[in-house]
């Protein structure tokens, strides 16, 4: 007890408060600039419908607590298991956060107050469904007054998205390189001629790319901006991002357990000797899932409460197990776009705002790593030896499934390339993994040259 | 309360929520109409009977 609030990297933007971590927990301090958006909050009665509905995340006060002078309360929120970001997240992950965006905006101005910020980061998938995490994203309505977080919403939300549904949707990484919104005139150019016959793509990109192109500099009268027209704006908006589907491009992954059960019973055995080890386990809280496709084995974890973050480099297959979770409850699984060779790295001022994908995994208890070696060391020329050192930086417990060089999916991939990896085989491996891991078990998986370990990390 | 206001919500952004603002209503009057004759010529789906 008694460790020093330590402010966090990524909220000093808005002077209305902050976020800080005392003791393990996260707590939001409201500042005295922030008491009038935050009492409009909770005395409109806002705060209540919000998180009945479970779209804003509750807090209890904590009159005892201050981070600092300019405090006016400070929040202590329910916590969250794991933060991913938008980048990370697939189309309909996207597109459920830019709905609730707008959904929160709109029940705001029935409460006479307005969302003074729409970004993705205030959004976070937890325990099952897309909340707002900021509390402090209100302020009361003045009436005729637009929407302060219009543009942003348009540039961070709606862009990406649009981007998604006319071209594919292995582009969610295009938000690493505008984390803070693409800028409009740019994606009024990428989009294909027939955007602009969509009536409401047309108003609120490309029109409103060329007029801020018009526009710009210092406002010299606030437009007027009647409720009832903003209200049609925030409705017109969430129409065109509803109507807007993931451009169904099939990926090298997207239906890869489809085409796998057609391989006789492989992935049955597979599933029965992978849940019979990790049931045998003590202890296990939380887990990461490296190449987890569809979640075929992220879930049965998440069932048994166990925190499961599932990593795919796949977006399409991120999106299914999206889809397949949205809204069922299931509180213990966080999946994310996450290429193993290019997780994302830190970001923002000082490298600072938003911790790299490892360093928001830390060391999960269990770790998984099935039929996925192949790809990282024949098709990526990973050294054994670095992704045992890698794989042991992120687990202390690893189930991993060797894939050997006779196996016909890494005949495939040796097909384009000539073969350079002597030392890919089962006593290579072994000798490479027993440098940083125990080997405590190893079965093969019936009918198959593949072999299943499960090791300790030194 | 523009001292709280921290992100720059741009002047064109104003100026085109104001077009939009007005737009919707009449999109909305043409969107209506449109789902008005779609639906003269999509066919009602029937009940089938159960024999």
């Amino acid at each position: 007890m008694n460790e020093s609030p330590r402010a966090i990297p990524s909220s000093y933007r808005d002077p209305a408060g902050f976020i800080f971590q005392q003791d393990g927990q996260v707590y939001r301090q409201v500042n005295n600039s922030g008491q009038a958006g935050y009492e409009a909050l909770m005395q409109s009665g806002l705060y209540n419908f919000l998180t009945a509905k479970k779209w804003l995340i509750p807090h209890t006060e904590r009159k005892d607590m201050v981070a600092d002078t300019g405090a006016f309360t400070v929040l202590q929120p329910e916590q969250l298991a794991f933060t991913g970001y938008a980048y990370e997240w697939s189309f309909s992950m996207l597109q459920d956060a830019a709905l609730l965006t707008l959904r929160i905006a709109r029940a705001a101005l029935d409460h006479g107050l307005i969302l003074k910020d729409a970004t993705p980061f205030n959004i976070q998938f937890h325990k099952g469904s897309m909340i707002l995490i900021d509390t402090l994203s209100f302020e009361p309505y003045t009436e005729e007054q637009p929407w302060i977080a219009y543009r942003q919403f348009c540039e961070s939300f709606l862009a990406p998205l649009l981007l998604m549904h006319y071209k594919q949707q292995q582009l969610p990484s295009l938000q690493l390189a505008w984390p803070e919104g693409m800028p409009l005139n740019l994606v009024s150019k990428l989009l294909p001629f027939k955007s602009r016959l969509s009536m409401l793509t047309y108003l609120h990109i490309h029109l409103h790319a060329r007029m801020a192109a018009k526009k710009k500099g210092t406002i010299r009268q606030k437009p007027v901006l009647p409720r009832n027209k903003l209200d049609g704006l925030i409705r017109s908006l969430e129409i065109l991002v509803q109507s807007l589907r993931c451009s169904n491009r099939n990926t090298t992954w997207g239906d890869y357990y489809s085409e796998a059960a057609q391989r006789q019973d492989y992935l049955e055995q597979k599933k029965t000797l992978v849940s019979q080890w990790s049931r045998e386990l003590d202890g296990i809280k939380t887990a990461v899932d490296f190449g987890a496709n569809d979640g075929t084995f992220s879930l049965p974890l998440a069932e048994r409460s166990i925190h499961t973050v599932a990593a795919d480099g796949d977006a399409v297959a991120i999106n299914s197990l999206y889809e397949k979770i949205r809204g069922t409850g299931f509180d213990h699984i966080q999946p994310l776009i996450i290429d193993f060779t290019y997780p994302s790295p830190a970001i923002g001022t000082g490298n600072t705002e938003r911790p790299s994908f490892l360093q928001r995994l830390g060391k999960r208890d269990l770790g998984y790593c099935l039929a996925f070696i192949h790809h990282l060391c024949i098709g990526k020329n990973i050294p054994l030896q670095k992704l045992a050192e890698l794989l042991a930086d992120s687990c202390h417990i690893l189930i991993i499934e060797f894939v050997p060089k006779t196996d016909e999916k890494v005949q495939v991939l040796l097909q384009q390339k000539a073969d350079i990896y002597p030392d890919y085989h089962a006593a290579g491996f072994e000798q490479s993994f027993s440098t940083c891991f125990r080997i405590e078990k190893t079965a093969t998986i019936p009918g198959t040259d593949r072999t299943l370990y499960l090791m300790r990390s030194k | 309360m523009p001292e709280l206001i921290y992100i720059d919500p741009g002047s064109g952004s104003y100026l085109v929520q104001v077009i939009i603002g007005a737009l919707v209503g009449v999109v909305m009057f043409f969107k209506n109409i449109k789902m008005y004759l779609l639906s003269l010529f999509r066919r009602t789906p029937k009940k089938q009977k159960d024999e």
